[in-house]
């Protein structure tokens, strides 16, 4: 932020002699610019929809900065995205204004400490900051009421807080949250391959396969946990073992690519996580793959972008964190998530800013951002040549454009047809997994919900049940039930979020509305249930924080009745649309090979036709005690994937009538297992003031622990290495499905017209906060 | 001299717009000099179609309600509320002043790579050339020009609107403006042709083209006569006035409002209401030509009773009435469709539409022949 720049624009609507009717303009049409810049996107959203309404205030979402003079910051600014921000705000004509929603624009909420985090004070003047993570759309509203109280001249605080002096020790000593020392082992030991003797038949016959498939190259065969088996090689012959896998296992998609850094050793541990989508046994299955290399200052490693192209961008990803170069990657010149300015954040040596639980006066932020002097977003100069030499046009969509999300795509067109499409992600890379690194794993379950708040209980349940599965907590029945209405609310309310924005994609605002309204119904009954509307963290290792009223069980079977009626109308305006049908139809289609090359999930992934639902493949919670199916198409289009996940909706509708039919005749009881309590017995039906006590020093037993979760968009990945003696995890990788089916996307849009982009972008449901972690 | 000014008055004053229940006011002030003589002007039948009614003020005041009655109606189908806030117990009325204001006050950027000035030209003279159009429509009996060629010049100025939206995008000189001007341009290729047929079977079977005329032939409205040219016209108007679902050269999600994306402040304001402006003259022309212009139907009572008080005006009001129903039509079509893709909207208007109208000349051409229509 320049000298002068605070309060100019009010200053400029109190000079002259028309003030008076500038005031009275400005403050009835605040045009807000649509830069949704993080998760709060997803509130501003409902403010503006019709539970609502911004616009009763005169504020019309506008797509374009040149025409809007308001914008909306919405929570976390990370180093790549503020460049961005002050070239809108810089674009935007004076006067004009600017909130700051959410936590995160403020002291950077609960990633306070990352790496990628900016304060957007710094960088544009700030007229008013609504507090809250995520803000709840009433208090969006009353911060825009603010905004025009203020153009009147008007000054107006929200809260005034008052500076009180607490009275030390005795009784309130005790009655504070404990803050648990955090444990770093000083040599932590980092094993992936830990033995442990489970029931798991097929599992010994599978052992005995691949050793004789993979004779003379590996090192070790080990069964780490049902359907969990590692394979060490080394370095030399790393190839050759994946090569055999993916020829003799039909291992045909990587789900996760990880480096563990282990600096006291001097050595890094590559690991790839495979799976079969081919062979019915296998689906469930996972084969981490490893080896170690040492740790010098340009460390490479052998690409296997070329055996599985779903590596691809995990490479990627893993060359931004640690440096390493991996050999036969063609993206391993520059970076792809982080901003230039950050290197190798994700090694040990890299430190962030130590957790405090109470701020000082001055407390320390990161590194305040420092513009470059241009204000232009670069794009790779290669793309330039080639498209030069080819007589095509490079156009940039986003990271502001009423249809990008919060991502760069970088198209390359040929007249009306897309020649490629190069993604630039990163835009909201909050930094989790450097984060969770340094947190309690307590402390990680809000942390890893806020990947993706329009689908919070299944990212929630995905942690958790990581953390379940290494202490081998058994659940108890009714939390289960519970936890399976909660995911599949969870699941009703990420489609539609996502229909919303598939309509508005496709230029249907009334279908944007339709959804939402019916998302307004599912997030009512999330807040009777946990008190929040997109963050509750409710799900916790054992069980869920309490249990829930028959007043809200009654209220989600009356839901799950009443969404059949809103949903005839929304089929009505815009699923059945023969204008929508002929947008979508035989558009962007990937055949049942090309989904698995790119290693797409979830929906997307049945769509073309490959029956993989991991709550059927591996069944969790009570998923094997319904009456349900799963859904697949063979079209592989855009029409395919948005009605396979309508029937899915349908589907969980009557899963989710079934669980409250059980969890209704069910007698109350603990609903947290009594195991994972320990001494705190007592809190097995509520947890309210153990929580730290009960969790604060969860220690996982030694080795790798990996769950698959099936989230409203596909399978998402939780991998937590403990070294055993630390109360920290060592490292959680986290693969989330949008970061999977980018791939798809990019792959579907080849060759298709510009405006097929959107109905392709659109039918994936990509949702970059999830994608960027 | 005085001859001239005696002849031009007699000439205003033998072609007033009459208002009996306006006529003891008007009466009172024709005896004041000078204001009597500016109300025989205002009165005198083409001044008053150019300024009050088809002309600048129904059009100024259609321009500031018609956004908020859209914004409005477009808010109840979609199960909200809409503009409300700023004077609640008039439901936001006056939303489009405050818009129109901020807008005026507003920095107008224009940014290095434009063309200085036919980007800061072309908002300012579009406007001018939608407003021409209007000097051709009769509303009743009220007319500017009276020509037997009305309906050819019109359409003349009518298809000189996309000219003007190419130069906005072509001076803006940006991507997404480039992208949306190609588009533009394509689109108008496509709606044109039809478009002009459509308006064609209609000159066949009503045998004239002179507004006038046509409105008082329509003893049966156009619509009954020729409804596949009605219908033909409404669809190449929505392609016109860029309405969904052929919003496709400023679809917002794909090339960012196209032509208009670099426009700010007041600039932006005039482009904001040019569409509306477009939609107003097309509704307007196919009032004349298929709804029976400013012909009122006989309603009892309220008939008997206003017509001879409103005298011209009675005409006049039924025209803005029917040209409102067949905007407002016109723009609720966005909350039902989403939008089609450039090369759809181009093969619907070269194809489905081009064969409608052409079936519709053929309709017209077999109903003048068949004689069932005596001209």
């Amino acid at each position: 932020m320049e000298e002068g720049e605070q309060d100019r624009n009010i200053r400029i609507l109190h000079s002259g002699v028309f003030s008076p009717l500038r005031r009275w303009g400005a403050k009835w049409s605040l045009w807000p610019c649509h830069f949704v810049t993080s998760c709060c996107g997803v509130e501003l959203a409902h403010a503006f929809a019709c539970g609502f309404d911004g616009e009763r205030l005169g504020t019309l979402n506008m797509g374009i900065s040149r025409q809007a003079n308001f914008i909306i910051v919405e929570g976390t600014i990370t180093r790549k995205m503020a460049r961005a921000l002050r070239i809108v705000w810089e674009q935007m004509p004076d006067p004009k204004f600017v909130n700051v929603i959410g936590a995160c624009g403020q002291r950077g909420g609960i990633f306070w400490n990352s790496y990628n985090i900016t304060r957007p004070s710094e960088i544009v003047p700030v007229d008013f900051f609504v507090p809250g993570c995520p803000i709840t759309p009433e208090s969006l509203l009353r911060g825009v009421r603010a905004v025009q109280e203020k153009i009147e001249g008007k000054e107006r605080t929200t809260i005034k807080f008052n500076k009180v002096e607490l009275p030390s020790g005795g009784e309130l000593e005790e009655r504070t949250v404990p803050t648990t020392p955090k444990l770093f082992a000083p040599t932590p030991e980092i094993k992936l391959d830990v033995k442990r003797s489970v029931d798991w038949d097929f599992g010994k016959e599978l052992k005995d396969l691949l050793r004789k498939g993979l004779k003379g190259l590996y090192e070790s065969i080990t069964i780490t946990d049902v359907n969990r088996i590692a394979i060490r090689a080394t370095q030399e012959k790393f190839m050759e073992v994946a090569q055999r896998l993916k020829d003799i296992m039909k291992m045909d998609h990587v789900k996760n690519v990880n480096v563990i850094e282990v600096p006291h050793e001097r050595k890094y541990v590559m690991e790839y996580m495979v799976s079969s989508y081919s062979v019915d046994e296998l689906m469930p299955v996972i084969i981490s793959l490893f080896t170690e290399i040492g740790r010098e200052a340009e460390p490479e490693f052998p690409s296997l972008t070329s055996l599985w192209e779903s590596a691809n961008y995990s490479e990627r990803e893993m060359h931004d964190f640690f440096g390493i170069e991996y050999k036969g990657n063609k993206g391993m010149n520059g970076k792809f998530l982080l901003p230039p300015e950050v290197d190798t954040p994700l090694r040990k040596d890299f430190k962030i800013e130590e957790e405090q639980y109470v701020f000082d006066e001055e407390a320390p932020i990161t590194t305040p951002i420092k513009l470059p002097p241009d204000l232009v977003m670069p794009v790779p100069e290669e793309t330039l040549e080639a498209a030069e030499e080819n007589d095509e046009m490079v156009a940039c969509i986003g990271p502001h454009h009423p249809g990008s999300g919060h991502l760069r795509w970088i198209m390359r067109l040929k007249g009306d047809a897309i020649v490629e499409i190069i993604p630039d992600p990163g835009y909201v890379h909050r930094s989790m997994e450097k984060l969770a690194e340094n947190r309690l794993y307590i402390q990680n379950v809000p942390l890893f919900e806020r990947a993706n708040i329009s689908d919070p209980f299944n990212m929630n349940l995905g942690y958790v049940r990581t953390i379940e599965n290494a202490l081998k907590i058994e659940v108890p029945e009714r939390a289960k039930y519970i936890r399976t209405i909660m995911a599949e609310l969870s699941r009703i309310g990420a489609f539609f979020y996502d229909c919303g924005i598939y309509s508005l994609f496709m230029g249907h605002s009334t279908g944007f509305m339709y959804a939402w309204a019916i998302r307004e119904m599912i997030l009512e009954a999330v807040v009777r249930m946990t008190g929040s509307r997109c963050t509750p963290s409710f799900i916790i290792p054992g069980g869920i924080r309490r249990d829930i009223s028959d007043y809200v069980l009654d209220m989600t079977d009356n839901f799950t009745s009443a969404v059949h009626k809103r949903l005839k109308k929304y089929e009505d305006i815009f699923i059945y649309n023969p204008v929508f049908v002929a947008r979508t139809k035989g558009v962007g289609v990937l055949t049942r090979e090309d989904a698995i090359r790119c290693g797409l999930v979830g929906p997307f992934l049945r769509a073309s036709g490959i029956d993989y639902d991991i709550r059927k493949v591996a069944p969790y919670e009570a998923y094997d005690k319904f009456d349900w199916e799963v859904t697949t198409g063979d079209a592989g289009d855009c029409l395919g994937r948005f009605m396979g996940r309508y029937e899915e909706t349908k589907q969980s509708l009557s899963i989710l009538k079934q669980a409250v039919d059980v969890v209704k005749e069910m007698p109350r009881g603990a609903v947290i297992s009594e195991e994972a309590l320990g001494e705190y017995k007592e809190a097995s039906r509520d947890i309210k003031g153990h929580l730290y006590h009960a969790y604060g020093n969860l220690v996982l037993p030694k080795g790798e622990w990996t769950t698959v979760t099936e989230s409203a968009r596909g399978t998402v990945l939780y991998s937590i290495i403990s070294d055993g003696e630390s109360n920290v995890p060592y490292r959680v990788r986290i693969i989330t499905p949008c970061w999977m089916n980018l791939r798809g996307i990019i792959e579907a849009s080849k060759g298709e017209r510009v405006a097929d982009f959107w109905a392709i972008y659109g039918s994936f449901g990509y949702f970059p906060p999830e994608a960027d972690r | 001299m005085m001859e001239l000014i005696n002849t031009l008055i007699s000439t205003m004053m033998s072609n007033q717009v009459s208002i009996p229940l306006a006529e003891p006011i008007l009466e009172l002030l024709r005896d004041i000099p000078l204001v009597g003589e500016m109300i025989a002007l205002i009165l005198w039948r083409p001044i008053f179609a150019a300024l009050i009614c088809p002309g600048l003020t129904v059009g100024g005041i259609l321009l500031l309600f018609f956004p908020w009655i859209e914004r409005k109606l477009c808010g109840r189908i979609q199960w909200r509320v809409g503009p409300h806030e700023i004077v609640w117990w008039l439901g936001g009325l006056i939303q489009i002043l405050a818009d129109t204001l901020r807008f005026l006050f507003q920095e107008v950027i224009v940014h290095k790579d434009a063309h200085k000035h036919y980007f800061l030209q072309f908002p300012f003279l579009s406007f001018i050339a939608f407003l021409l159009p209007l000097l051709f429509i009769p509303a009743g009996n009220i007319v500017a020009i009276e020509s037997p060629y009305a309906i050819q010049i019109m359409l003349a100025l009518i298809c000189l609107f996309p000219v003007f939206i190419l130069g906005l995008g072509w001076a803006s000189n940006s991507r997404f403006s480039f992208i949306g001007t190609v588009r533009e341009a394509f689109m108008y290729f496509a709606y044109e042709v039809s478009f002009i047929i459509a308006i064609l079977a209609m000159i066949v079977l009503y045998g004239t083209s002179d507004m006038v005329s046509i409105v008082d032939k329509q003893s049966i409205w156009g619509i009954a006569l020729n409804p596949i040219a009605a219908l033909a016209f409404f669809i190449a108007a929505a392609m016109a006035t860029s309405r969904l679902p052929f919003e496709i050269a400023e679809a917002d999600q794909e090339v960012a409002a196209g032509p208009h994306v670099e426009y700010s402040g007041i600039a932006f304001g005039l482009i904001y209401v040019m569409c509306y402006e477009k939609a107003y003259v097309l509704s307007g022309l196919m009032t004349v030509l298929f709804l029976g212009g400013g012909s009122a139907p006989y309603i009892p009572v309220i008939t008997d009773l206003l017509a001879p008080l409103l005298g011209d005006l009675w005409g006049a009001m039924w025209f803005v009435l029917k040209t409102i129903i067949v905007m407002t039509t016109l723009f609720v079509l966005r909350t039902i469709y989403p939008r089609y893709r450039l090369d759809q909207g181009l093969s619907i208007g070269w194809g489905a539409m081009l064969g409608l109208s052409v079936i519709a000349l053929a309709l017209s051409l077999a109903l003048v022949a068949g004689g069932v229509i005596v001209i």
